[in-house]
């Protein structure tokens, strides 16, 4: 190990939502003196507007701070934020791979809660060095033995002596300094070995191209040197290697084995540099690459269209440019009859889904209309080909389809033993198959299942909260596909389909599904002047059937006088309200119902 | 040459008291000296536009509000005199004046009568007091009889008696009733108004708490009226209005026509050649300088006047003439509107007998649906 490597800790900081990780990280940069205080904007490390707007880290972020400890030395800190959502599992355990230690934030006034418990986990699977913090120690109902008990008892690990601050006064943070330089291991590495170094994450600029955010597990890396990513192949010149400063970027003539920093290489698109890949040297590289890489793969698929036809081609540009930050963000032109000109995208996952809606809607200033989510299907056709569905209106007629197989997922719950017996219930109402159940400790229990992913993908995760007071907790991954009973269910207004309306769904739920489609659309559709027959059909046969009145009574019976113009202002005031609706065959909706029909919740 | 026509319609914005769903401009219990000020103001404003109105003559006159029957008699007449004497008028002019049966006494109306008035708009609204009071309204049952009586010894055989329904406490029952009692009082006109809640007004702060009729009641309510209107032998010629035959109210009639009206008092409403404008709401202004609160609020191009004479016309059951308005803009109305017009026959919603497009009753009830859609960009 060399000397620069004994300086080094390279750590994370987990913790459940809302114990206060970032309001730690802001204190860490403090106190390090890395940021100024008076430039301290809250939460340094959230870059986005939204991530902080919604108190959730989406992308990874490293920052390089330096600590003169009280043994005299000066010694550099990579921080490490990792995002904390299910969708973002692989990401958060890449991240976590890059380090040595972690921080493990508790509030004191809540104890272990089931994201603590998740996010110890994933950290001690990737054999991180873990230092307890008990934080919010100011908060009049803060029980510091208690949460450290629970840390024993529930995760299982020391905690007597752990570090109890408040982030936010700054109380005991010094305490916590100097914990992270003793306890957590400088990063082991061969500087002499070939190059081996982890992308934990990158993000696209357009000065730079690519900047990829790497950990050095082996080796040494300067620009000028020719690399290869060990996924994919691809190999390209480094222009620039360096460190991640807090407000940038800042070359370095090296980065050696235990550092963290970035690299740049006139990359063009991220999706070449994808997350957990290893970035070795072309000439006498290294044989294997670093374990665990996996591509991200979208999972679930939605329609994305703009509500206002016309600006179908700024949709496109937005999601051009987010593309560019976020190779797991998948998308092609697609048409609806209903809904005109849009785009088929793919998320890694539900809260994926909304990120990248709410950032189209807010940071491209664009209107939405969002199809229901979907998974891909497996179909293999009579006598031919096997396809992959993605999207409801490709959909095979039953008559052509052999077997249909849908994807599932291995689910693993982490729940309060309480909250058991309504989890088994919804999961066995999900059409999950039971494996087993581990009990944590007295209190707590792991529920393992498998589900098919488009149950998880109908508000599965908000039942699950829902069912448990917030407490379980919910990892999933992909585990190929099984048969399955399909079918495809259509709507029909006025006896025209309403293509955006069909989505896929087990025989079993279909009736039900179906019945509660319909009576949305007839709460949702406004009565209009003819009356308006809603059918849900499997093929040519209806199972449900719902009617929308026709209007009886729109008139402006009331004595203006000579005031004609009021009068036209109520009559353009109707049709503002016209212009508004979208049209579905010959039916107006409002884009606010054709949300609450596409937005099913458990009821 | 035959003379262009007008109308004219002054504006009195003074009234006993306001009622609860008013929102139109009238100040309740003004003063004497106020009210003569008004007077007075309006009989300058008369007097200014005169001149640009000498090449027509004047067939319809309206008084309106607020309550014209405030103004003290001395008032009324002054004002009378000052239109006979500023403006030609045709020998079979109509002119109206609304009244509050609580605010006429057979003295005021003789006078009127006498100097020109020929027709009497009575806000009767309903006939039960514990309804009148709900609304706010400033008469009772029993000032409506004794006013019918003056209006008839007056000499005025032309009445119009305005109705409400779909009014707080109401049921089908109490409408009939109101239906009935003002049918027996013989007016030659019935106004009947479904009741809008305006924004402003104390109905609007209380709208929850209002015990309105249901949607299903309110449209009972107007079946009835119809049928009993019809029976009567009224017809109904525009969306709330009922006249027995030759006694279509003009005046109003030049609203949905689109013929030339000047308007005077605070705001109040002109359309002349072709210009719409308004006298701004402001009553210490007017007083001071009665020109000086004109608002220009637009010149009709083409496009809007088809707009307007669609909206307008289709409340007429008469409805838009194929020649008419062939001449006006160059194509005939069910020529250009055909595909959107020939689904609402097909629905019984509208009628096209080869000259008139016109919408029935049904059409009538849900025509700001169908205005919107024929007027759909």
């Amino acid at each position: 190990m060399t000397d620069k490597q004994k300086h080094i800790r390279n750590f994370s900081i987990i913790a459940h939502i809302d114990h206060g990780k970032s309001t730690l990280a802001d204190r860490i940069l403090e106190v390090t003196r890395t940021v100024e205080e008076h430039a301290m904007e809250n939460r340094v490390l959230d870059n986005m507007d939204l991530e902080r707007e919604r108190g959730i880290t989406i992308k990874a972020r490293a920052v390089r701070l330096s600590y003169h400890a009280h043994d005299g030395e000066d010694y550099i800190f990579n921080l490490i934020d990792t995002p904390g959502h299910v969708d973002f599992n692989y990401e958060v355990s890449r991240s976590l791979k890059a380090c040595d230690g972690a921080l493990l934030v508790v509030d004191a006034t809540q104890g272990v809660e089931a994201q603590t418990l998740a996010n110890a986990y994933l950290a001690i699977d990737s054999n991180l060095e873990i230092i307890p913090v008990v934080n919010k120690i100011d908060l009049p109902s803060a029980d510091i033995d208690r949460s450290r008990s629970e840390i024993e008892d529930v995760i299982g690990i020391p905690a007597e002596d752990c570090p109890a601050v408040s982030a936010k006064t700054g109380l005991n943070i010094a305490d916590m300094m100097e914990k992270i330089v003793s306890d957590i291991p400088a990063p082991s590495g061969d500087i002499h070995a070939p190059l081996r170094c982890l992308i934990f994450d990158s993000y696209y600029d357009s000065y730079l191209g690519v900047v990829v955010c790497i950990r050095v597990m082996d080796g040494s890396l300067r620009a000028g040197d020719r690399i290869r990513l060990m996924s994919n192949g691809a190999e390209f010149d480094v222009v620039d290697v360096g460190v991640l400063e807090p407000f940038g970027l800042k070359s370095t003539e090296v980065l050696a084995a235990g550092e963290v920093g970035y690299l740049t290489a006139s990359i063009k698109n991220v999706s070449e540099t994808r997350v957990g890949d290893t970035v070795t040297t072309a000439e006498g590289g290294a044989a294997e690459p670093l374990p665990g890489f996996r591509e991200a793969r979208p999972m679930v698929y939605a329609g994305i269209y703009p509500a206002d036809g016309a600006r179908y081609g700024d949709l496109r540009d937005a999601l051009e440019k987010l593309q560019l930050n976020d190779a797991a963000l998948s998308f092609e032109p697609e048409t609806s009859i209903a809904l005109g000109f849009g785009f088929r995208c793919g998320f890694l996952g539900l809260l994926h889904m909304e990120i990248i809606e709410e950032r189209l809607e807010r940071e491209f200033n664009l209107d939405l209309i969002t199809t229901a989510p979907s998974v891909i299907y497996k179909i293999k056709k009579r006598g031919c080909e096997t396809v992959f569905i993605e999207n409801p209106s490709n959909y095979p007629s039953a008559d052509e389809i052999e077997l249909a197989e849908e994807p599932v997922v291995k689910a693993s719950i982490i729940t309060p033993t309480e909250f058991i017996g309504g989890l088994m219930d919804l999961c066995q109402d999900r059409r999950g198959e039971y494996h087993d159940m581990k009990y944590l400790d007295a209190n707590r229990a792991e529920l393992h299942y498998t589900l098919p992913l488009n149950e998880i993908i109908y508000d599965f995760f908000d039942a699950l909260k829902s069912r448990s007071k917030g407490y379980a907790s919910l990892d999933y991954e992909f585990d190929g596909y099984r048969p399955s009973k399909l079918v495809k269910l259509d709507f029909l207004l006025n006896g025209e389909p309403v293509d955006a309306l069909s989505f896929i769904v087990h025989e079993e739920k279909a009736y039900g599904r179906a019945r509660r489609i319909a009576e949305k659309l007839k709460e949702n559709i406004p009565r209009q002047l003819f009356e308006i027959p809603i059918q849900a059909a499997i093929g040519s046969k209806i199972i449900a059937r719902e009617t929308v009145k026709a209007m009886r009574k729109d008139v402006l019976a009331k004595c203006y006088g000579g005031d004609i113009t009021r009068k036209k202002k109520l009559l353009e005031k109707q049709k503002e309200g016209k212009k508004k609706m979208r049209r579905l065959g010959s039916v107006e909706v409002t884009p606010e119902a054709f949300m609450a029909v596409l937005k099913l919740d458990d009821e | 040459m035959k003379k262009k026509t007008l109308g004219l319609y002054l504006h009195i914005p003074f009234c006993l008291s306001k009622c609860r769903y008013c929102d139109f401009c009238s100040y309740p219990a003004m003063a004497a000296e106020t009210k003569h000020a008004y007077t007075m103001a309006l009989i300058k404003e008369l007097s200014s536009r005169a001149e640009a109105a000498k090449d027509y003559v004047v067939d319809t006159v309206f008084f309106g509000g607020g309550t014209p029957t405030c103004l003290d008699t001395d008032d009324l007449l002054r004002l009378a005199d000052c239109i006979q004497s500023r403006y030609r008028l045709s020998d079979g002019v109509e002119w109206t004046s609304e009244a509050n049966p609580a605010t006429v006494d057979k003295d005021k109306l003789r006078a009127m009568r006498a100097c020109g008035f020929n027709r009497i708009s009575l806000g009767m609204q309903s006939a039960h007091d514990s309804e009148l009071s709900l609304l706010g309204r400033a008469h009772r049952t029993s000032d409506l009889y004794q006013a019918r009586e003056a209006i008839h010894e007056a000499g005025f055989t032309n009445l119009n008696l305005d109705l409400m329904f779909g009014i707080p406490a109401q049921t089908v029952d109490s409408f009939d009733r109101s239906l009935d009692e003002a049918l027996a009082l013989e007016p030659t006109h019935v106004s009947v108004y479904s009741l809008q809640i305006e924004e402003g007004t104390p109905f609007y702060r209380e709208q929850n708490t209002l015990a309105l009729p249901s949607e299903d009641e309110e449209r009972e309510m107007a079946a009835l009226l119809y049928r009993k209107t019809e029976a009567a032998g009224y017809r109904r010629y525009e969306i709330s209005n009922f006249a027995k035959p030759g006694h279509e109210s003009r005046h109003n009639l030049r609203y949905w026509r689109m013929q030339d009206y000047l308007g005077f008092g605070i705001a109040a409403h002109s359309c002349f050649e072709g210009e719409r404008f308004y006298n701004r709401e402001e009553l210490a202004a007017y007083l001071k300088e009665p020109c000086e609160l004109c608002e220009q609020e637009e010149t009709l191009t083409a496009r809007e006047r088809e707009y307007e004479t669609v909206m307008l016309g289709l409340r007429l059951s008469d409805g838009i003439d194929e020649e008419d308005f062939l001449r006006t803009f160059g194509y005939g109305f069910y020529e250009k509107y055909k595909r959107r017009l020939m689904r609402f026959c097909e629905a019984g919603f509208a009628t096209f007998d080869g000259k008139r497009t016109a919408l029935t009753e049904s059409g009538m009830a849900v025509s700001n649906a169908i205005l919107a859609e024929i007027l759909e960009d």
